[in-house]
């Protein structure tokens, strides 16, 4: 290595490094604050049964909060979006993995900071929503700030949006491992060890500074020896597939209630408080409903707290409301509902084997936390992260295979019938596929008019056979483009069909229409899938008006292909 | 125990004979716990007070709780000047309207020179009142009833199979909810989100359904100490300073459980309607001293409120063991102690005596005569 080699290598560690900790430490910062807000809000807000309680003499005044503070709150949310976010929607983890895969500008701060804000004026008003969403969000809005930085640093914007979302989700679940992981996992989609290791440093710093300030008990604590019989493992993986199914009702409630959003006849900013309103009437007697669900989250762990019957009612309201919620307009995550509703599926599954199968079993906890990995993991996709929480959380080996097998046969499932993730699904209906993986996606976001060229042959329609050929000679092409004297397209002539005709002869008899044509919209992706059984040199791009742009050669699409594919080669390679 | 019965003796003279004493001399009648408690106050400070001040000092029972003030101030007849109430009663008390307010002009800086707001702990100098001293609500085992494997945890305490024996528990929804659901594993930090829930409080109940048959209630903090030590019950609740002083000062053979001790605060109070009001004053600022408040640390385990005070606790004035290991503050008593919420007990007074009530007379119970 020269020195100049040498110089760069040091300013790349270490500005890498100061991004990964600054990016970390904000991130972690604004996560702890807005979960504390929303505590503080529940409080405030009689949402939290610990306020509830307190205010029990005054009973009328708890039931009035309970149908006033979620709808009203809904109201405030409807407001914001409608006039500070710029998107008028709620921005939510799949913004985050666009903004990190492509290198289109994202929705701007002020967007993002006005929906961070309708989400902290949703989850305080006790909507059936989840606060991680807007957590990974609040992170990745650090993170690109941190991108836009002029610091020469590669892939610097994608690498400083991991960062801040790894800090974020190591701080709220303190967990900086499955921070780290769940970063790759759902953001960036590849391991390379140029992004690994800034996001490590970011997670390792959100969990310092968890520790070291937020002392919040655990998202779920439990005591758990060991699974006793290895039979109960098929039982776990019937739990999975279980719970795909749920997590596929899930997603189905959620389109459902989206598409009739769409329908129902009021204005945009006024539906999160009807769903409010819906939310805080059924709140009255399904208080479980309301809010994030602590309280609830740690019953379903200890026997007895439920009955049956009453965790059934609880899985289906909870599932209904969150949809609701979702569809019409509050702004949040799904992570934490399903987190919920996986527990209590879980409690529940673990309750009713026993009267199946009369076996002996190793208690409810370990089909508790199953339930909830395999279906959380499912509709965020993220097996490996839910696998790490449960590992970070409990430090127990045997938890957390008995975990691991259910969120496998549960994601095996669901990617079979829904694919992915709902972020994935969400980002399909974008235009943005990932389903085939990230190749597929990415050389879908790249227009082929960017690799378009002007070098052809232009014939008009009212010219004579032998000009046109002629012009082909000197040029030395075998094609032409076609187009009226206004500039419209009319289609190509090829050398070989003008070769013997009468010099003349019309040439609009001669002109080939119905060739390959690319758009101004024709993506990369696309262009190679219309390349297929195309005899010619190069494919005419048309814009929308019917006019030609220019062309297409062949060799460009190749090329192109090859340029994208590198680029993410080198990015899913690279080292520190 | 001789002691206590000529503390009750002289109390009962006091009692019969008020007039005379009144037009003899000033008298200041303290509202205090009773017991080994009471003897460590009447030496830290009613009886140097009345050495400096020529006033004497009176004290009667108290066994927590607003009823008696309620019932006074509506009479009329306020006879108390000075209470010695749990936290959590005096800020319920003082919303009521119950407490006059005191000036924090009458507290001492510490011999440091430093403030009594700094000196003190936060959220000890009060309108209403003043914490004094950290006290905790452990339990406690009688040696001879488990001679092989002891009990170490809340959850044994429920274990009737692993540890059988009756169990002495105060007749009060105090304590016991947050231990049944400790027994089950909640952490300390989630307790009273959990029991402000209709589910939580269901399921403690319904823990301590599984130990009924076993329990032995009692109400004054040295009935606790009594039932172990006479072997009455295998474990009991109780105050730490008072299992202290049977442990250290008696012999009892007893130990304390510190897993899932409740710790909470004492403090000075002085009722509405009292007519001696600067001398109730006079006498919480002379109790609040340094000097004072370590005396009575080096009498019986409670950790002084004052950090000025904390540093001056030694040995045991009378064994010359060392307090500060049996303090309930001490860091290795920390690792699982639950800090009283004060402001969920003095918002739920009313709940959990309801709660309480319906649950006893499930069970076939009488309604509890001091139920907070």
């Amino acid at each position: 290595m020269d020195r100049l080699d040498v110089r760069q290598t040091v300013y790349q560690v270490t500005m890498v490094t100061v991004v990964a900790v600054a990016v970390g430490a904000v991130a972690s910062l604004a996560a702890i604050a807005f979960v504390e807000a929303v505590l503080l809000m529940n409080d405030y807000l009689l949402v939290s049964p610990y306020a509830r309680i307190q205010a029990e003499d005054r009973h009328l005044l708890v039931m009035a909060a309970t149908i006033a503070v979620p709808a009203f709150g809904g109201l405030i949310v409807g407001l914001i979006v409608r006039w500070f976010v710029r998107e008028r929607r709620a921005l939510a983890p799949p913004d985050v993995i666009l903004a990190a895969q492509t290198q289109r500008s994202g929705p701007g701060f002020r967007s993002g900071l006005a929906s961070t804000l309708a989400a902290l004026v949703s989850l305080g008003s006790g909507a059936s929503v989840g606060q991680y969403g807007p957590l990974v969000y609040l992170g990745a809005m650090f993170g690109n700030l941190a991108g836009h930085l002029k610091l020469k640093l590669r892939h610097q914007r994608s690498i400083a949006i991991a960062c801040g979302v790894a800090a974020a989700i190591a701080t709220a679940f303190n967990a900086p491992i499955a921070g780290l992981v769940f970063a790759h996992e759902v953001i960036l989609r590849h391991y390379s060890l140029r992004a690994f290791a800034p996001v490590t440093v970011a997670s390792a710093t959100g969990y310092i500074i968890a520790n070291v300030i937020f002392d919040r008990p655990a998202l779920f604590l439990v005591s758990f020896g060991h699974v006793e019989h290895s039979y109960e493992f098929v039982f776990f993986a019937l739990e999975g597939v279980l719970s795909a199914g749920l997590a596929c009702a899930f997603l189905w409630l959620l389109r459902a209630s989206t598409a009739a959003a769409r329908r129902f006849p009021v204005p945009q900013w006024l539906k999160p408080a009807s769903a409010g309103l819906v939310l805080g009437l059924i709140a009255l007697w399904i208080p479980e409903v309301l809010g994030i669900g602590q309280e609830t989250l740690r019953f379903a762990t200890i026997e007895g707290a439920f009955g049956i019957g009453e965790l059934a009612l609880i899985i289906v309201a909870k599932l209904v409301l969150t949809a609701l919620c979702i569809g019409f307009g509050f702004v949040g995550g799904v992570f934490s509902p399903a987190l919920l509703v996986g527990i209590l599926f879980g409690a529940f599954y673990g309750l009713v084997l026993p009267y199946l199968l009369p076996l002996p079993y190793s208690g409810l906890e370990v089909y508790a936390i199953c339930g909830m990995m395999a279906l959380a993991s499912s509709v965020i996709g993220a097996p490996l992260t839910t696998i790490l929480i449960v590992f970070e959380l409990t430090r127990s080996y045997d938890l957390t295979i008995a975990a691991m097998v259910a969120v496998v046969f549960s994601n095996l499932i669901s990617y079979r019938v829904i694919g992915r993730s709902l972020f994935d699904l969400q980002l399909r209906a974008r235009g943005f596929d990932l389903s085939l993986g990230r190749d597929k996606a990415i050389l879908e976001t790249h227009p082929v008019r960017d690799y378009g060229s002007q070098a052809y042959t232009t014939a008009y329609v009212d010219e004579t056979l032998g000009t046109v050929r002629q012009r082909l000679v000197d040029d030395d092409r075998a094609e032409a483009m076609v187009l009226t004297r206004e500039g419209e397209f009319q289609g190509v002539v090829r050398l070989q069909n003008l070769v013997n005709g009468r010099a003349e002869a019309p040439l609009d008899a001669m002109i080939v229409s119905g060739t390959t044509q690319f758009g101004d919209d024709t993506t990369v992706w696309q262009s190679m899938e219309m390349l297929r059984g195309f005899l010619g040199e190069a494919v005419p791009l048309i814009g929308d008006d019917g006019r030609l742009i220019g062309v297409v050669p062949e060799e460009a699409v190749i090329r192109a292909y090859l340029e994208i594919v590198h680029d993410l080669r080198e990015e899913e390679n690279e080292a520190a | 125990m001789k002691r206590l019965s000529a503390c009750a003796r002289l109390a009962m003279v006091l009692l019969i004979l008020p007039g005379l004493v009144a037009a003899e001399d000033q008298v200041l009648t303290v509202a205090t716990w009773g017991g080994a408690y009471e003897e460590s106050q009447r030496a830290a400070y009613f009886e140097p007070f009345t050495e400096q001040t020529g006033i004497e000092v009176r004290t009667v029972v108290y066994n927590g709780g607003l009823q008696v003030l309620r019932d006074q101030l509506a009479t009329g007849e306020v006879e108390w000047d000075v209470i010695d109430m749990i936290q959590s009663d005096a800020s319920a008390a003082c919303e009521e309207g119950l407490l006059e307010t005191i000036p924090p002009a009458i507290l001492e800086p510490a011999p440091d020179g430093a403030s009594p707001e700094e000196d003190f702990m936060t959220g000890a100098i009060d309108p209403c009142f003043i914490t004094q001293i950290v006290f905790s609500t452990v339990i406690a085992y009688d040696d001879r009833a488990f001679p092989g494997v002891k009990p170490r945890t809340v959850a044994d305490f429920f274990d009737l199979e692993t540890f059988p024996g009756k169990r002495a528990l105060r007749r009060a929804p105090v304590g016991l909810l947050e231990w049944a659901l400790l027994s089950l594993s909640v952490p300390k930090e989630q307790l009273y989100d959990l029991l402000s829930t209709r589910r939580g409080l269901d399921l403690a109940f319904r823990r301590l359904d599984e130990i009924r048959d076993d329990i032995v209630w009692w109400t004054g903090g040295d009935e606790s100490v009594e039932l172990l030590t006479s072997g009455k019950v295998a474990m009991a609740t109780g105050y730490n300073g008072r299992f202290f002083d049977a442990q250290v000062k008696e012999g009892a053979p007893i130990s304390v459980i510190w897993d899932g001790q409740l710790i909470g605060f004492n403090s000075w109070a002085i009722p509405r309607g009292t007519d001696q009001v600067a001398i109730a004053e006079q006498f919480i600022g002379f109790a609040t001293r340094t000097e004072n408040m370590a005396a009575q640390a080096n009498r019986i385990s409670y950790g002084p409120a004052r950090r000025s005070a904390r540093q001056h606790i030694g040995l045991h004035v009378e064994t010359r063991v060392p307090m500060r290991p049996h303090m309930p503050t001490a860091p290795e008593h920390m690792a699982n102690a639950v800090i009283r919420d004060h402001r969920w007990y003095s918002q739920t007074v009313r709940l959990r005596e309801q709660w309480f009530r319906n649950w006893l007379e499930r069970n076939g119970e009488a309604l509890p005569e001091t139920s907070r």
